[in-house]
Parts: C-alpha cells; structure tokens; sequence
C-alpha cells in the first residue's frame, strides 16, 4: 500500500482549519497510510476528517472497537510497514499505555495525537488541561524513552506533525503529539508549503539496500554510538528472526543482558538529546527573568512579555517545543544568570516545573502559575512578572 | 535427527524435523511443552500444512498471543514470519496488518483466556468484519501458562488454582460467540483429531473471510490431574478416576465429544459440559472487509470522493 500522491497534499497556499483537522492533514503529508482511532472528545475530528481524507490517498482508516484495539491495529499496521498513527484524550490514553509499553520494546515506530482533555477520571471533555505529560513520559510498564512534542498553533501542528513522523522513523519509539481541547477546536489559518518543500522533509519508510537480521539498535563499540537500524516490515525479508519481547538483542533473539537492553531502549534516545530537543527564544538575550513554558500558554506570555518590556523589566521565553526528553542542558543554561524563573502551566502539580527545579540553581527563585481547564489570560502571567521583578 | 540421550532411537523420524524452527537451529526436535500436551500436535500440523501447501512465508504471518503455546515457535515452520503480540490483542494487531497490507493473511494462535477472556471484545470484532484471517482458539479449559487458573472456558464444576471447591461459572462457548459476530467459517475440532483439523486448517486458508477453528487440547499438567473423567458425564452419575497421563486426557477428550449431527438429536442435559465437534458455518460469499474497503478507496481516489 502506498499513500498515493494524487491527493496526498493540499493545495499551496492559505488555508482556514481547524487544529485536529491540521494535525490530520500534517499526517497525510507526513505519508500517513493507516489511521486506527475510537471516538473520544475532543479528538474526534482527527478520526472524522481522515475517515475521508484516508482512503483518497490509498490509505486505511479504521474505527475500531475500542482504545486497546485502535493502539493494537496501529502496531500491527506499523509493523507491515505502513507509517500509522492513532489520536484519544486523557481516559483514552490511558488504555493504550499497555501496547506503548510494548511497542517501545519492540522499536515499533508510530505517532500518537494526544488532545489532552481536563482530568482525572473522566472528567470535563472540552476544557483544556496539560495534565497528562506525567503518564506519556512514564508510560507503559518497564524502562523506556519517548519523545513529546507540544504544538502551540494550528501551523506548527501540520509542521511537527511531519517533524514527529520523522522523530518515529528515525529513532524507533513511540512519539506523541500533546494537543488540548483549545488548540484541537481552534480555527486557523495554515501556510501549506509547497509539495516539493514537503516532500524534502518527509523520511519514507523503505526497506534498506543490504537487509540483515541486525533490525534492533545496538550500541556501535567502535564508534560508542547507538546504531538505530530503519523499522523491520513485516512481509518483506527485513525482519528479525523472531518479534520477542524479552531482553533481546539486534536480531531478536540474543540477549545482551537486561541492563543493556534497556540501556539501548534510554540512550538512543537520550545520546541524540540535541537533536530532537526543539526550543525556541523570546526576548532571552539580556532577559533577568525567564518564562518556561510549552503548548498554549507560550503565546499568552509574548502578550505579558510584550507589556511587561514596555514597563521596562527584562524578561523573556523559553519555549519548550520537544518537551520530552526534557532538555536538560539548554534549560541549565538559560536559568544560570536568571533572577527568576516563571512557569505558567496548564496544571496544577507542574510537570514541567519539576523537570526546571532539578536543573535550577537553588538560590533562584521559580514561580509557578496554575491554570486548570481554561488558558491564562495574559494579566495573570503580568502580576507574576510584576511580583518577581520587585 | 541427531539422538538426544532422552529419546529413545526407535522413534520414529520426525518428519518436519527439517522445516521446524528448533529443527533448523539446533537440528534435534524440541518442544517446551509438558508432558501429553496437545500443542505439540497442532505445531506439527500448523508446519506440515504450511510445507504442503506451499505458503509464502511473506504473506501469511503468524500472529501469537500470550499463553502457553506463545512457546509453539519451536515447531512452527522456520520460514513463517512470527510476532509474539500482547495478551489478548492479537487479533487487532492482526487488524492492522491485514487492513495495512491487504494481500497477506494473519494466522492468529490464540488461547481460551487470550481470545474469549481478555481479548473477548477484540475476537467478536474481528468476526463482525469478517476480516480475512484464520484464528486458532486453542481451548485447554485452563489458564497453562500461570499455573492453572480458572477460564472463561472451564467446565461447570471442574476444580482449578482459582477455583479450589469448584467452577460456579458458565463456561462461554467460543463458537456460539463466532457464529453471533458473524464470522464466515467456523469450525471446532480437537488434537485427538489431526486430520479433520488439517482439513480445517487446509479449508481455511484457501477461505476468504475470518476462519475460526476452535481446538480442544488436554491440559494435563494443570486440568487433568485436579479432575475426573466423570466432567461431561454427570448425567451417567458415574464415579470418575483422575486423569493424570496425556493418554487418559485424550480419551476423556474423545468421549467427552459431540459431533454437531449427533447434537441436533440430544438433549440440553446431555450436551452439558460436552464439547460440539464439527463445521457449524461455512459461507465463502460473504463480503470480507479489505475487499469492501478496497472499493471504498477506489471510489474515493476516483472523482466519487469529492
């Protein structure tokens, strides 16, 4: 099966849509050819635009019978070859940790659109609340990595759409997109670039020239770096001797040990920090005091960073686009000079906050400013501006 | 074959020795199973059709779940592509690989506990699409792999590690379940019959549409040896004996079937605790789902989409 080219990509040019509907569309041209999905608010337009964007460009979307089932059919579909990926909400995700667990063991890539909706429990379906990045670092039984990437706008959600695809095929494990229910319902307009410029961008999923039955990373001795072959497909001569889930080495079946096996599973991921850790700055070159944050209340801070300049006090953004792994090194060097650090999150416990605590100096003070299931509004990160700057 | 100290030597050849996946890596037969299990049985059958009927290896995955017979790679054939799935998933897995690459044709092995317990929603599922795959439940009445656990499949009154006085619960009946979700060929057997279920297995591949082929395997290791050959009998009102070897389990297996032309005759009472044998559907022109998608996709890459 492949994603045909016919209707693949959307005209060049500005188009008005909705966030889900962009994520989808970022998919398609990506090269998304099997979509397995559930109906859960507020992602369910994910599964409703591509129910009829799919099968125009040769792919398969399916509405399966439950969470379990979708995750399940999205392996199975990634593991013949095909780049898949499934969209749910908090409760949904939930489910489907069973399946990311293995899926991280197996190096089986897919792209997963987390439209994260206020918790615990069942909760409120349309307010958003970025409270679920604790399960998607931690999730699934066992010791792995993934990566998580938080769009802020309708644009960046067809763009690191495309990017997550690329991380997926690249480094082998689960990749997560965390969308809210704000920023799945917003409508915007997207800049679709040109299909060459796409094209460019997008890693296809192919079979490599010289097969061998090496399809698992394995640590390179000579080099000290962590080999990351292309995913095996199923169907084809590029698979290893047998899909095992224990500790297993890179063709399957010899183990190199527990500890190694899992320290492949960490440091593929962890070695190639620079690469995947995507940040942005704001106003941070003579910046006192610095703004981390991710997803949606980075565009209410340019608002209170903007006001707060013209008063005077020097504070800047830094934003977190690859939110996990959480990088570690950029933060340490931003918060060095700092006086104080703010960190409006769409939570209450602050996940992100945590990560910044670890790598803060302690003498710098860090001031945290909840906000559950409704956005800041840009006064609010103002009077923090105000407070830390007296 | 080269003679392990363990076998003795006038045993016979085993013909699949070649083709099986210990034969081929260590060159002696091999099997993790215990004694006068059954899986033995259908790997050798599950090797021996895919040899004869010549199958390629790139398009008919083996999808395993968990269980004991996650070990039956040992047997199966070497070339077969074989993926060891989650507990109970396995037909979704089997979903997506099929809907992903619609000219392959997963063969599922699945359990009792695996595809009417915890993957009980998936299986139906699978039937209702009548996706086009072959699905093994292999039904041994017991949870193996964890030491002997109650099932969904337990006969009414049998004794298990969960279930030390004895099983209070209605056992669920796989094939009433395949026949309801509408799977189009569904068939029951039993490894003390190996050439109907090579005939099952041979008729299911040349099928197009979900196959479910039910197996009834002794367990003897966790089943046999806590019950007594008087299960499926209680009508009789006969004293049982404990059946502790393969060879006693399989009898009890035989004279505890049905065939499904016998049953129409027998009453609710007799048939209690008794195992159904035989083809109970088999409809060749129902629509399957990949070929209905396909059509779909068709249309939509045409100009019928927009």
């Amino acid at each position: 099966m492949s994603n045909q080219d016919g209707k693949r990509f959307l005209p060049e040019g500005r188009h008005l849509m909705m966030g889900n509907e962009a994520m989808s569309e970022g998919a398609i041209a990506a090269g998304l050819t099997f979509f397995g999905g559930y109906p859960i608010t507020p992602s369910t337009e994910v599964i409703e635009h591509l129910a009829k964007r799919l099968p125009e460009v040769g792919g398969v979307c399916m509405q399966m019978e439950d969470e379990l089932a979708s995750i399940n059919s999205v392996m199975g579909a990634s593991l013949v070859g095909a780049k898949a990926m499934t969209a749910t909400s908090g409760p949904g995700l939930s489910l489907m940790v069973e399946t990311i667990s293995m899926a991280a063991n197996l190096e089986i890539p897919f792209v997963f659109c987390d439209v994260q909706r206020s918790g615990p429990g069942t909760g409120s379906v349309t307010d958003p609340h970025h409270n679920d990045l604790g399960l998607v670092r931690f999730s699934g039984n066992g010791e792995f990595e993934v990566i998580a990437i938080a769009p802020m706008n309708c644009q960046e959600l067809f763009d690191l759409t495309i990017t997550a695809f690329n991380f997926a095929e690249t480094y082998r494990c689960p990749v997560f997109i965390l969308s809210d229910a704000y920023l799945g319902h917003l409508h915007e307009v997207v800049e679709i670039p040109p299909k060459e410029e796409i094209l460019k961008k997008v890693i296809k999923r192919e079979v490599p020239e010289n097969i061998t039955r090496q399809v698992f990373s394995y640590l390179d001795k000579k080099t000290g770096e962590y080999v990351i072959p292309k995913p095996p497909i199923m169907g084809t001569n590029y698979v290893p001797m047998f899909f095992f889930h224990t500790h297993h080495g890179p063709d399957g079946m010899v183990s190199p040990g527990g500890l190694k096996f899992v320290q492949t599973l960490v440091d593929k991921i962890k070695t190639n920090k620079d690469k995947i850790c995507i940040t942005e700055k704001y106003k941070l070159d003579d910046a006192e005091i610095v703004i981390i944050a991710y997803g949606l209340p980075v565009r209410v801070s340019y608002r209170a960073v903007d006001i707060a300049r013209q008063e005077g006090i020097k504070v800047g953004i830094f934003r977190l686009v690859t939110v996990w792994p959480f990088p570690d090194e950029q933060v340490k060097e931003v918060v060095k000079n700092a006086k104080a650090i703010i960190i409006p999150e769409l939570n209450y416990t602050g996940i992100i906050a945590e990560q910044v605590e670890r790598v803060t100096p302690l003498d710098t003070p860090i001031l945290k400013v909840p906000k559950v299931a409704v956005f800041h509004h840009p006064d609010e990160i103002l009077k923090a501006i105000r407070e830390v700057s007296k | 074959m080269s003679g392990l100290p363990m076998y003795p030597s006038e045993k016979p050849e085993n013909p699949d020795l070649k083709d099986s996946f210990a034969g081929r890596l260590l060159g002696t037969y091999s099997s993790l199973f215990c004694a006068g299990c059954g899986y033995g049985i259908i790997g050798h059958i599950y090797t021996r059709v895919f040899e004869a009927e010549k199958l390629d290896p790139l398009l008919y995955p083996l999808v395993i779940g968990i269980g004991c017979y996650s070990q039956i790679m040992t047997l199966a054939h070497a070339d077969s592509q074989k993926i060891l799935t989650l507990h109970g998933r396995a037909p979704a897995i089997a979903t997506g690989m099929k809907m992903a690459n619609p000219k392959m044709k997963p063969i599922i092995f699945s359990g009792d506990g695996d595809c009417l317990g915890i993957g009980g929603n998936h299986f139906i599922h699978l039937c209702r699409r009548n996706l086009d795959c072959v699905i093994f439940i292999f039904n041994n009445s017991v949870y193996g792999m964890t030491g002997g656990q109650g099932a969904p499949t337990t006969l009414y009154g049998a004794k298990s590690t969960t279930t030390p006085y004895t099983m209070i619960e209605n056992r669920s009946d796989g094939m009433k379940l395949a026949l309801a979700a509408g799977a189009s060929y569904v068939a029951r057997t039993t490894v003390a019959h190996p050439r109907t279920l090579m005939k099952y297995f041979k008729k299911a591949i040349s099928h197009k549409g979900t196959s479910v082929i039910e197996i009834i395997t002794p367990c003897v290791t966790y089943f046999g040896r806590k019950n007594l050959d008087s299960l499926g009998a209680e009508y009789l009102g006969i004293e049982g004996k404990k059946m502790d070897t393969g060879g006693k389990m399989v009898h009890w297996i035989k004279r505890n079937v049905v065939r499904l032309n016998q049953a129409k005759f027998m009453t609710e009472e007799e048939l209690f605790n008794k195992y159904i044998i035989g083809e109970f559907r088999y409809e060749p022109n129902k629509p399957e789902y990949s070929e209905e998608y396909a059509k779909i996709q068709k249309f939509a890459m045409g100009n019928g989409g927009k």
